[in-house]
């Protein structure tokens, strides 16, 4: 294929799944986040921070609208992102994914790659909403969630790599070599550090939904860049 | 036989500089959505970015959903 094409279907792939995502985004998260701003806004005049004015709520909503104006913006490019990851790790692979054609072959691993850093590593660091989440310790999330994406990740191909080595059935002693290894990821990682004050049923239907629309993303990625690839492979 | 196999999964038909753009698309565009707190439009704006957070705020919504911590 050429080097021009590869780019050019890797990135439309990615940018349609994030459009995707945007999209299921702002119909299905959107009234979860508005619940939990609400939320927040209610903390702020409870504790004097803020004040129930005309000014507070004009400004409020200004940022609220780019905020939301922002969710499928934000999904086409992080599409772009993700897509551009997922291309490059399936140009790699392709050869040595199971499926008869490259549609199955891309979806196959699109969903080990929303199971390997995305769905291992939400179960240890799950999605929350504004509502949680103390500015202090931002950057400390951000390191652990961005670690444990990349061990996930990383362990994954070198699990892979070993398994390759060994011979029939040993072949399974890497899945689960993988296996401990996120467990013991698990119990070595700290924990997030901020205490969950918003209700339950709020911060979990907000997961949920959370987790439909990264799932939207993967399933969408892996069949259109398969598409894309057995029309314009040569 | 394994020989013959080895070569088939090393084998890519796609160019280094291919995988070097998209690497590159990658980073960028995963810092834009999941980590920027100004830092982008600090390079015009200087400290001033910090306080508008216009990226952060333009992808605070997807920020949350997509897992990243925001806040």
């Amino acid at each position: 294929m050429k080097t021009i094409t590869f780019i050019t279907i890797v990135l439309v792939s990615g940018a349609i799944a994030g459009f995707v995502h945007g999209t299921i985004n702002f119909a299905l998260v959107e009234p979860y986040l508005d619940q939990a701003i609400g939320l927040e806004n209610e903390s702020l005049f409870a504790s004097g921070e803020a004040e129930d004015t005309l000014e507070f709520w004009a400004e409020y909503e200004s940022y609220r609208i780019w905020q939301k104006s922002g969710q499928v913006l934000a999904g086409v490019i992080l599409g772009l992102a993700m897509g551009s990851l997922f291309g490059i790790v399936y140009a790699l692979s392709r050869n040595s994914l199971p499926g008869k054609n490259d549609v199955t072959r891309s979806v196959i691993l699109a969903g080990i790659m929303w199971l390997t850093i995305y769905i291992i590593p939400f179960l240890k660091y799950p999605a929350n909403p504004p509502t949680v989440g103390d500015g202090e310790t931002v950057m400390l999330r951000a390191i652990l969630y961005v670690s444990f994406i990349a061990l996930s990740g990383i362990g994954v191909v070198i699990f892979y790599k070993l398994s390759q080595k060994l011979q029939n059935n040993k072949k399974y002693f890497g899945l689960f070599g993988y296996v401990i290894f996120i467990i013991i990821l698990f119990f070595v990682m700290p924990e997030n550090p901020d205490e969950i004050t918003a209700p339950m049923n709020l911060v979990n239907e907000f997961r949920f939904m959370s987790v439909l629309g990264v799932s939207s993303f993967w399933l969408s990625v892996g069949l259109i860049l398969g598409l894309f690839w057995k029309k314009f492979e040569k | 036989m394994s020989r013959t196999e080895q070569l088939s999964v090393s084998k890519t038909s796609v160019s280094k500089i291919a995988i070097l753009a998209l690497a590159i698309v990658f980073a960028a565009g995963l810092f834009v959505v999941g980590f920027d707190q100004g830092h982008i439009f600090s390079l015009v704006y200087g400290e001033q970015a910090f306080v508008d957070l216009t990226i952060h705020e333009l992808t605070h919504d997807m920020r949350h959903a997509a897992g990243f911590p925001c806040h």
